[in-house]
């Protein structure tokens, strides 16, 4: 059981100035009426691994779509390592190509095999005739078979996608996104339909990999106990509002009381978490 | 049953009436006319007369031959000049001002049977079967971009959002998710097209466009229906014989995945 400590005010060493992602009072909706998400504020430095924890329907998704740019947030601000997240926007389109995005379905294209999946990650490097062709360079697919190994896919690389199991699948999606040379890696929910220990393993490749290359990895789950195992950030949305934020040091975590709550609910937020 | 069903029921029953005393159709007329069939069997069926026309097969499966070749090209070259069309067709890869006209253009295609586009053709190039060539390749590209378009918008969202997000060109989308994910498909369309072009082109003969139907309609006029016979069955069993070997083209490459998806055997 990790303890808990309440800070007002983070000391100094919390505060860092190279921030990766910013967000200042991002609202965005679907739909004229309702807001996905309303006035969230936050800021991710650089190397951390962050977590976004909420229950269904709470935005989680709608968040991680803006740290890509693939959802351009109605009201509010939002820097991507200070440049604001706009497809036209040549640097921006530049730096997509090193943010990996696995979203909650994975986004495998089923009729081809692992290997190609996990080139796709390689494709921004192409030139126009060696992506007609499908003619990738020697050292890319060193690269991706290197990868393959690391994310213990060896010896499937001629696969059909459609014929993995559940957990390959996601070893794959990770893989297309380490093949981005990404410097920052988003996962919607990626462990939350497999098996205790499977789920344990995915999360140690993804870990891994953020503290070697550096990611930034922001992990969006629906149980608290796996954030609070292995990220040192956690936000918890609730209905379109981020109510609460928190850092993890090894045992002690950080309440940074940015939402409303008092220490009783968050505690209470906590047990019941645990009781899962 | 209920009153506004007996209304519609009511209408269609009318409208079949109108309809069929306007296109003077005269149940006794086919009634008294059917003997005439009997007269046209007696001949074609009598064993000299079949031995003698015999001799008939190999013009006709030379002319089927010629058929078969009209339908092949015009298949192959349709779907390769159809496929880049429904690519700005489809409406999940671009926006209204693109697919729209390319719609439009593909609809007025499809509206003309392709024996008036032969018609048309015969005006160009002159009889024979090129111009039956150019109207199968015409109507294919009309035909086969409906159905691949209608594919295309139908492949899941997710890998190409997940894809697009690397911030790929549309070209590697296409080339990289759009056409594996649709391929499957595309092998199924191209067999049906095949079939059907080759049904086409039997017929395109009538307005002088080559194959086969140039010498049937020859025949039909000299009431030499003998050799009618004789090149309708050389059709029927090419054309059952191309049925056939679709169906198992589909079994052998097109299999059903775990989830009930279409997907491309190796
Ligand atoms: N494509 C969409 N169209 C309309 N509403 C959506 C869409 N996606 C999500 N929503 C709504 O936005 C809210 C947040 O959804 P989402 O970000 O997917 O939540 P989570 O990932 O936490 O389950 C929900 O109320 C959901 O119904
Ligand atoms: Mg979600």
């Amino acid at each position: 059981m990790k303890q808990i400590q309440m800070i007002k005010n983070p000391p100094f060493s919390l505060i860092s100035t190279n921030k990766i992602i910013q967000m200042s009072d991002v609202s965005t909706s679907y739909d004229s009426r309702n807001f996905a998400l309303e006035k969230i504020n936050l800021s991710i430095d650089r190397g951390t691994n962050y977590a976004i924890v909420g229950q269904s329907g709470s935005g989680k998704s709608t968040l991680l779509k803006l740290m890509n740019g693939m959802m351009i947030p109605s009201n509010g601000t939002i820097k991507i390592d200070y440049i604001t997240p706009n497809m036209n926007n040549k640097k921006f389109k530049k730096m997509m190509h090193t943010i990996g995005y696995i979203p909650q379905s994975l986004g495998l294209v089923k009729n081809i095999t692992v290997l190609d999946n996990i080139l796709i990650g390689a494709l921004p490097r192409l030139n126009k005739i060696q992506s007609f062709f499908k003619k990738f360079p020697e050292h890319e697919i060193t690269e991706a078979k290197r990868i393959i190994s690391l994310v213990g896919l060896t010896g499937k690389e001629n696969r059909k996608a459609y014929m993995l199991s559940g957990g390959e699948k996601r070893r794959v999606a990770i893989a297309r996104a380490l093949m981005q040379k990404p410097t920052i890696l988003l996962a919607d929910e990626i462990v939350s339909e497999l098996d205790h220990v499977t789920a344990k393993e995915i999360m140690n490749l993804v870990a891994d990999a953020q503290k070697r290359m550096n990611l930034t990895a922001i992990m969006v789950h629906h149980d608290m106990q796996l954030a609070l195992e292995y990220a040192n950030r956690v936000a918890v949305i609730k209905e379109g509002h981020k109510i609460l934020e928190i850092g993890v040091e090894g045992d002690t975590i950080v309440d940074f009381q940015t939402g409303d709550l008092n220490t009783e609910e968050i505690m209470g937020m906590y047990a019941d978490d645990t009781k899962k | 049953m209920t009153p506004k069903n007996n209304i519609v029921i009511g209408i269609i029953v009318g409208l079949v009436i109108i309809a069929s005393y306007n296109v003077e159709a005269n149940p006794l007329e086919f009634a008294e006319g059917l003997p005439n069939l009997g007269i046209v069997l007696e001949e074609i069926l009598v064993l000299e007369n079949i031995i003698d026309n015999m001799k008939y097969v190999p013009t006709a499966l030379w002319a089927m031959l010629e058929t078969l070749q009209m339908a092949f090209i015009g298949t192959v070259i349709g779907v390769v000049i159809g496929l880049p069309f429904s690519m700005l067709a489809a409406r999940n890869l671009n926006n209204k001002f693109i697919y729209a006209p390319i719609r439009a253009l593909l609809a007025i295609i499809r509206t003309f049977p392709s024996i008036l586009w032969a018609m048309l053709f015969v005006i160009v190039v002159g009889l024979g079967p090129f111009a039956g060539v150019l109207a199968i390749i015409l109507y294919t590209i009309g035909f086969v971009t409906k159905l691949q378009y209608e594919s295309i918008e139908t492949i899941d969202s997710d890998p190409m959002d997940a894809v697009s997000s690397i911030g790929v060109s549309k070209f590697q989308l296409i080339r990289y998710v759009v056409i594996p994910e649709s391929a499957s498909h595309l092998l199924g369309q191209m067999l049906y097209m095949f079939d059907y072009n080759v049904r086409q082109s039997t017929i395109l003969g009538i307005v002088g466009a080559g194959g086969i139907g140039f010498f049937v309609v020859q025949y039909i006029k000299f009431f030499e229906y003998g050799k009618v016979a004789v090149f309708m069955f050389v059709v029927l069993m090419v054309v059952l014989g191309i049925d056939w070997a679709s169906v198992k083209i589909r079994d052998k490459y097109i299999i059903k995945s775990q989830h009930g998806v279409e997907v491309l055997a190796k």
